[in-house]
């Protein structure tokens, strides 16, 4: 039943004074009071709202956010402040507000509403602004951890995710192999052919190195024509055919068609040493490759 | 630390009794393992039962979080596969409440050795509804509004979210015994997962399923309607439907008595 409250201490002051919607509902959260703010603000007539359950109030979604969140709290806690929701108003339109409600011991709630059409404009623009932010910055990530030319990892991104598959290596105990590649007079590649075929080259050789690596393999350019690979949990015999392997898809590569060839230096690790030592191992193994004929591979 | 160890200790795993037949409860969005303590008590003396949580829920180490892989059910249907495969688990009987019935088909179909069988608790395979004649319940608009909710409200709402959904006219006594089983989780993570579940449509797979299913449905759930239940029977290969007359999309905290005579009966015969 709808009653007028008077406020004792200031005549002819009701609810209906405010600025604000008061609605009261009982235990079964059937309306019992509702001010005029739902009339003159949402265009719901209060005796239409009389008698009916405040979930008619909702929209969908708030209707299952006030059954898993609102209604909980307010069990649980007795009151809940702020809590943005939308309404259906008289004309069918989705409308934003504030939701503050307390409930009593005879499990009545006093509900306040305020209009936050204005707020929540800011909040869709905030959140719009941080959805944008967020593209951004992964897009700057990629651009700080891709090499420009092959769209390979590049060598700062490699001395940071490298350290954290090595630690693994060794939690786990198992081994993995690290690769330095380097394409075979390469100089003479420029030379002859000008830098726009090494630039070719590097490319495709990128493109391979993509195409041979498995998901958890690291693939970067490590500078130059220098190339790395670090292929975790693998044994010496796997690590020897993928270094041959590595021979052969190279070689598809041409300039000037004569396939292009590379000297491997390998290093096996169970993880025991940092990445530094391990490189260098790898790199004494490229020199000897080098040396002793080129187009090899050598393991430390 | 060896996979099991990192594994039990990644997805918090807890093992009870140890009949033999293995049951799987994997809780849904919004919650951890927790929301199965009501049907817990009358399991463990006859079967052996794994309870976990997924990654970024409950007590999981929140460090293997990784926005891509949670990005879909995918991932969470490969933390279901690692732990069966950490556990040397076969023949598991999965019980999956609403998305994680769906996480159970992913899982099921890829590695189908691990699964006897499927029972889904207030299942949906799409929560959006789709023209002509598919009714998730959801227009995507609401769904929006919903996520937009939980953007809105992210300072409360993810550490006061009661498993979503209980029933508008559940008793307060019942609340307030479930609200002890409010989710205090990252709101960015359950955001995401949020996303996984609201969003996604895997009707598709219904028909792949390899195993037999049981499907719990609640006469009255504002998320997973009688007709979804009616949909999934008859799509998936061999399915049972149970309607249970009760309200709320957490039949298992709600209503455990009878869920575990079901379950008992179902993979009793």
């Amino acid at each position: 039943m709808a009653t007028k409250y008077q406020f004792d201490c200031v005549e002819n002051v009701t609810p209906d004074l405010f600025q604000s919607g008061f609605l009261i509902t009982d235990e079964n959260r059937c309306i019992i009071y509702a001010n005029s703010y739902f009339s003159d603000e949402f265009n719901l007539l209060t005796e239409e709202l009389l008698g009916t359950s405040s979930d008619g109030l909702f929209t969908h979604s708030s209707r299952i956010f006030c059954e898993s969140y609102l209604m909980p709290l307010l069990v649980h806690e007795g009151n809940c402040e702020e809590m943005q929701l939308a309404l259906i108003d008289g004309d069918g339109d989705r409308v934003s507000i504030i939701v503050s409600a307390r409930m009593d011991r005879k499990k009545r709630i006093y509900w306040s509403f305020f209009n936050a059409s204005k707020r929540d404009q800011l909040y869709n623009e905030l959140i719009e602004t941080r959805k944008e932010l967020e593209a951004q910055t992964k897009v700057l990530q990629s651009l700080s951890s891709t090499d420009e030319l092959t769209g390979l990892t590049n060598r700062r991104e490699f001395n940071l995710r490298a350290p954290q598959l090595i630690k693994q290596a060794k939690r786990y105990g198992y081994s993995f192999a690290l690769f330095i590649i380097d394409i075979d007079h390469f100089k003479n590649i420029n030379d002859t052919f000008g830098h726009l075929e090494g630039d070719r080259v590097l490319k495709e050789l990128g493109s391979q190195l993509k195409s041979f690596g498995r998901e958890t393999d690291l693939v970067a350019r490590f500078g130059g024509e220098e190339f790395i690979l670090l292929l975790p949990n693998i044994n010496i015999e796997d690590a020897k055919f993928q270094a041959l392997r590595l021979h052969s898809l190279i070689s598809r590569i041409q300039v000037n068609q004569i396939p292009v060839t590379v000297s491997i230096g390998g290093m096996l690790s169970d993880g025991s040493q940092n990445l530094r030592d391990t490189t260098s191992k790898a790199d004494d193994a490229l020199y000897r490759a080098k040396n002793s004929g080129r187009n090899k591979t050598v393991f430390y | 630390m060896d996979l099991r160890q990192k594994i039990i200790t990644r997805n918090n795993i807890s093992i009870h009794g140890s009949g033999e037949t293995t049951l799987l409860l994997a809780h849904g969005f919004g919650c951890d393992q927790n929301m199965w303590r009501f049907m817990l008590p009358a399991l463990i003396p006859h079967y052996k039962v794994v309870l976990f949580d997924y990654v970024g829920s409950g007590n999981s180490q929140l460090s293997y979080y990784n926005q891509e892989r949670y990005s879909s059910l995918q991932g969470y249907a490969q933390d279901v596969l690692e732990i069966c495969e950490a556990l040397n688990l076969s023949d598991v009987i999965f019980v999956g409440h609403s998305v994680s019935s769906m996480i159970g088909i992913i899982a099921s179909i890829k590695q189908p050795a691990y699964f006897k069988r499927l029972v889904m608790v207030c299942p949906s395979p799409c929560f959006l509804n789709i023209k002509p004649d598919y009714f998730g319940g959801f227009e995507k608009v609401d769904l929006e509004e919903l996520l937009g909710l939980m953007d809105k409200n992210y300072i409360g709402w993810a550490n006061y979210l009661s498993p979503l959904v209980m029933g508008g006219s559940q008793s307060d006594e019942l609340i307030g015994e479930l609200s002890g089983s409010f989710c205090s989780t990252d709101p960015l993570i359950a955001k995401s997962f949020a996303e996984a579940t609201f969003f996604s449509d895997y009707r598709y797979l219904l028909k792949d399923a390899k195993h037999p299913v049981i499907i719990f449905q609640s006469a009255r759930d504002a998320l997973a309607s009688v007709d979804i239940g009616n949909y999934m029977q008859q799509q998936l290969p061999e399915a049972k439907l149970c309607i249970i007359d009760a309200e709320g999309h957490c039949l298992h905290m709600t209503q455990p008595e009878i869920v575990n005579q079901h379950l008992r009966e179902y993979i009793g015969d």
